[in-house]
């Protein structure tokens, strides 16, 4: 009877499952692959690209990035005037905005969120600390917030879209030893976002559910439900593309998947103009590699043709310098290093102190940096320099890459657009005013210092751009970095998806335009 | 020696699976010693030729060539240096640390045995890959961590055995009489047990070089391995790994040598057991 009992249940069970899954799908589910781990949910606790789906998805800011080239929209505030010094910014918030547990969203929430920022000291509050002293921010009214700065700051406008707003009294409910609810929001989400956290593992990914009351309302096709996992290996990610277990997955894979995929039937993928430069960090601030003949060794070593044509098979365009080609800033004439063994060696001559192995950090799952890191390897063996290769996942190669200690030699990876600033690349790697947050270079230079402080604070854009050619052209030149190529956006979705709003920031991650034609 | 031996020998150049075993093996030793002769392109352990990544096997490249335009028969060929350096040293000091263990637990007895034997339990209770695993990602990734990481993992294997047949052995009168004789315990266990269980050990250790190869090319696989650009075979299966299935040859050719390998490790050490310990030969009785 017993035995009876159990087959009939394994009977039912085998029977309903394949219907709930086909009801999910019915609903709008959308299943996307990503090769990072999201081990941590707190949108100001992480800011890169790997992790961007949880920031984006589940929480909102003041303005919001869309499109490619990329324009800030109202979000939630709706306007903003700044003073004539600069110095002073207020903005409009938008009314009748709901919180997931249907609080209202005011100008208390954005001062939290800013504080919040400043205090924990990670993400993206790297580009607020210089500028916002803690406490300045002010709220006249249950509407307004007003930001003033330490120093007219030409990037503020184009950062206010990282300020993502918590509800703030969910938080503070949440706090445990004045530590700004950090245990707890890196494992739950307080927000007005597009969609309310529904599952989450740091192994396996999240869930996220439609909010439906969100103030910006949402399309009539729109997912009911948008799940980011975890997959770390490439060929799995590709495969579940092909097979239909995936509807997306990053924009990092190598040209010979891109390639795969663009032979499967149910597959698209989108192509766009991109500002995301792939270059070698190097750790300025440590023995040998703070030696500029010794780095130049190096940046004569990589074979940039063997990479770019043979590997990538052209599908990107060399970029000597840190600044994007495609962008002001660049500088024009750069001729930028080639692969020569003979001048290596000549500037490896000049290097006084005594050789010692070279670490480099890669990124598993992103195997371009392995082949990068390989070929670099090869190449400066050729020289006398020996080279170790580390691989670890993204987000411990990042936690390594902000510990001065820590940090590898040399990471090859890929600065992505957070802003269409030139700041975002030389400002942030080369600025001293980063170091230990987006500078991994831990450079410290008074002439580079000079130039991007001088950038920052005017508006004078002619100004800037002579000053931020001046700073890639020395980064460059002095072989800081090891800059590659800059590459163009290649996103697999599946053929049946629509509306993807690809911008460079974000990297069309932002799911709430998406829907199923 | 008795006629037995020739008995066996007999039975063993007639087994065509030991021959075959022998031979795999003997193929590995020639390719590994003269790796440098046998190879077409010598420099591609580490060097690159991008501009003939991924070529399938032709004329020029018996075996195609992979990720970053190196040859691949040449590179497994030098990879089975590494196979064998990492097989001879994980399996010879496992036998080294487990072999004495187990004589002095067994021929001792009591307290010390016990204690012995409880530790070699601790290890055998997780499984080999997982300690393995653990260790070597602790110690960081290189050729002499995987050999550490697997002697440490494996000695128990030995120890357990060498313990049974000592216990086994050490009632017997030959061992008694030379107690009564005045025999030290060391010479009774050096020249009367270790004799008489030698053939054991042998066996266990030609299948388990088999289980030690394939335990490595795991760590090589999950990254745990020698570091690039060494050849290290499961190092290569999972460079491989996202060209598959387009780039076949890739991953076929690294998992072929290693399947090679451990077969003619597992078939040697049959064909031994067959010769060397009658009492538990393949299909006894029919034979």
């Amino acid at each position: 009877m017993k035995r009876t009992i159990l087959a009939l249940l394994a009977a039912i069970a085998a029977a309903s499952a394949p219907v709930v899954a086909g009801e999910a799908w019915a609903q709008g589910k959308y299943v996307h692959a990503n090769n990072s781990g999201y081990d941590n949910l707190d949108p100001h606790a992480i800011f890169d690209v790997g992790r961007a789906a949880s920031r984006i998805n589940f929480y909102d800011g003041l303005y919001r990035w869309v499109d490619n080239p990329p324009k800030m929209i109202p979000w939630l505030a709706e306007s903003h005037t700044a003073s004539a010094d600069g110095k002073t910014w207020t903005f409009k918030l938008r009314k009748g905005v709901k919180f997931h547990d249907g609080s209202e969203f005011t100008a208390d929430d954005v001062i939290y969120s800013i504080e919040r920022m400043l205090a924990m000291k990670k993400g993206a509050a790297s580009l607020f600390l210089p500028i916002i002293a803690p406490g300045s921010t002010k709220a006249p009214d249950k509407y307004t917030v007003v930001f003033t700065l330490k120093e007219p700051s030409a990037i503020f406008l184009a950062t206010v879209p990282e300020i993502l707003v918590v509800n703030s009294k969910l938080v503070k409910k949440n706090e445990k030893d004045g530590d700004w609810g950090q245990a707890w929001l890196a494992r739950n989400v307080a927000s007005s976002g597009s969609y309310k956290l529904k599952r989450y593992d740091p192994a396996i990914g999240f869930v996220g559910e439609r909010f439906k009351e969100h103030f910006a309302g949402w399309g009539p096709k729109a997912f009911d439900e948008i799940e980011f996992r975890t997959v770390l290996e490439t060929n799995t990610r590709v495969q579940g593309m092909i097979k239909g277990d995936f509807q997306g997955t990053d924009g990092y894979l190598p040209y010979d998947q891109i390639l795969r995929l663009k032979e499967a039937k149910n597959v698209q993928i989108l192509e766009a103009e991109s500002m995301r430069v792939f270059y070698f960090s190097m750790h300025n601030g440590r023995s040998l590699m703070n030696d500029v003949h010794f780095r130049k060794a190096l940046a004569y070593a990589f074979d940039y043709d063997g990479f770019i044509k043979d590997i990538l098979k052209g599908a990107v365009a060399r970029n000597p310098s840190p600044n994007p080609n495609n962008l002001w800033g660049a500088p024009k004439d750069l001729k930028g290093f080639t692969y020569d063994l003979e001048k290596a060696k000549a500037e490896l001559a000049q290097v006084k102190e005594p050789l010692r192995p070279i670490t480099i950090g890669t990124l598993a799952g992103f195997s371009e940096t392995e082949q990068a890191a390989a070929l670099l390897q090869n190449g400066a063996k050729k020289i006398g320099i020996e080279i170790k290769i580390e691989s670890a996942p993204w987000p411990v190669v990042q936690s390594r890459m902000q510990d001065r200690d820590k940090n590898y030699d040399m990471v090859p990876l890929w600065k992505s657009t957070y802003y269409v600033d030139p700041n975002n690349w030389v400002g942030e790697l080369y600025g001293s005013r980063y170091i230990g947050t987006r500078n991994s270079s831990y450079t410290k230079d008074a002439e580079l210092d000079k130039w991007i402080d001088e950038a920052l604070a005017t508006n004078d854009q002619e100004k800037r751009r002579v000053l931020y050619e001046k700073a890639a052209t020395k980064v460059a030149e002095q072989a800081m970095g090891i800059f590659v190529y800059n590459t163009k956006w290649y996103g697999p979705y599946a053929a049946n998806i629509g509306g993807i709003r690809f911008s460079p920031i974000g990297s069309g991650q932002d799911m709430r335009w998406a829907y199923y034609k | 020696m008795m006629p037995g031996w020739r008995r066996g020998l007999g039975r063993f150049a007639s087994d065509r699976a030991s021959a075959l075993g022998l031979a795999l093996l003997l193929a590995l030793v020639v390719a590994a010693v003269f790796a440098p002769i046998l190879a077409p392109f010598p420099g591609d352990v580490a060097d690159f030729h991008t501009a003939n990544r991924l070529r399938p096997p032709d004329a020029v490249n018996w075996l195609g060539t992979d990720r970053m335009g190196s040859d691949l028969l040449s590179r497994i060929l030098f990879g089975a240096r590494i196979t064998i350096t990492i097989a001879v040293v994980a399996v010879g000091s496992a036998v080294l640390v487990g072999v004495p263990i187990g004589l002095v637990a067994g021929y001792y007895g009591g307290w010390p045995s016990n204690l012995l034997m409880r530790v070699s339990d601790v290890f055998l209770a997780v499984p080999q890959i997982v300690l393995a695993i653990a260790i070597a990602q602790t110690l960081g990734p290189s050729i002499e961590n995987v050999i550490l990481a697997l002697s440490i993992t494996y000695w128990p294997f030995w120890a357990r055995l060498v313990f049974a047949e000592t216990r086994s052995l050490k009632n017997e009168v030959f061992i008694e009489s030379a107690i009564a004789l005045g025999a030290s315990p060391l010479r009774v266990m050096t020249l009367h047990v270790l004799p008489n269980i030698a053939s054991a050990i042998i066996v266990r250790t030609s299948i388990g070089m088999g289980g030690t190869i394939l335990t490595a090319a795991a760590l090589g696989f999950l990254g745990l391995g020698a570091p690039p650009p060494t050849p290290e075979w499961g190092r290569m299966i999972a460079e491989s790994r996202e060209f598959l299935p387009e780039a076949w040859w890739y991953a076929t050719v690294p998992g072929v040598a290693i399947f090679m390998v451990v077969m003619g490790f597992n078939l040697l050490g049959d064909g031994l057991r067959d010769f060397l310990d009658p009492r538990i030969r393949r299909g006894a009785g029919v034979k």
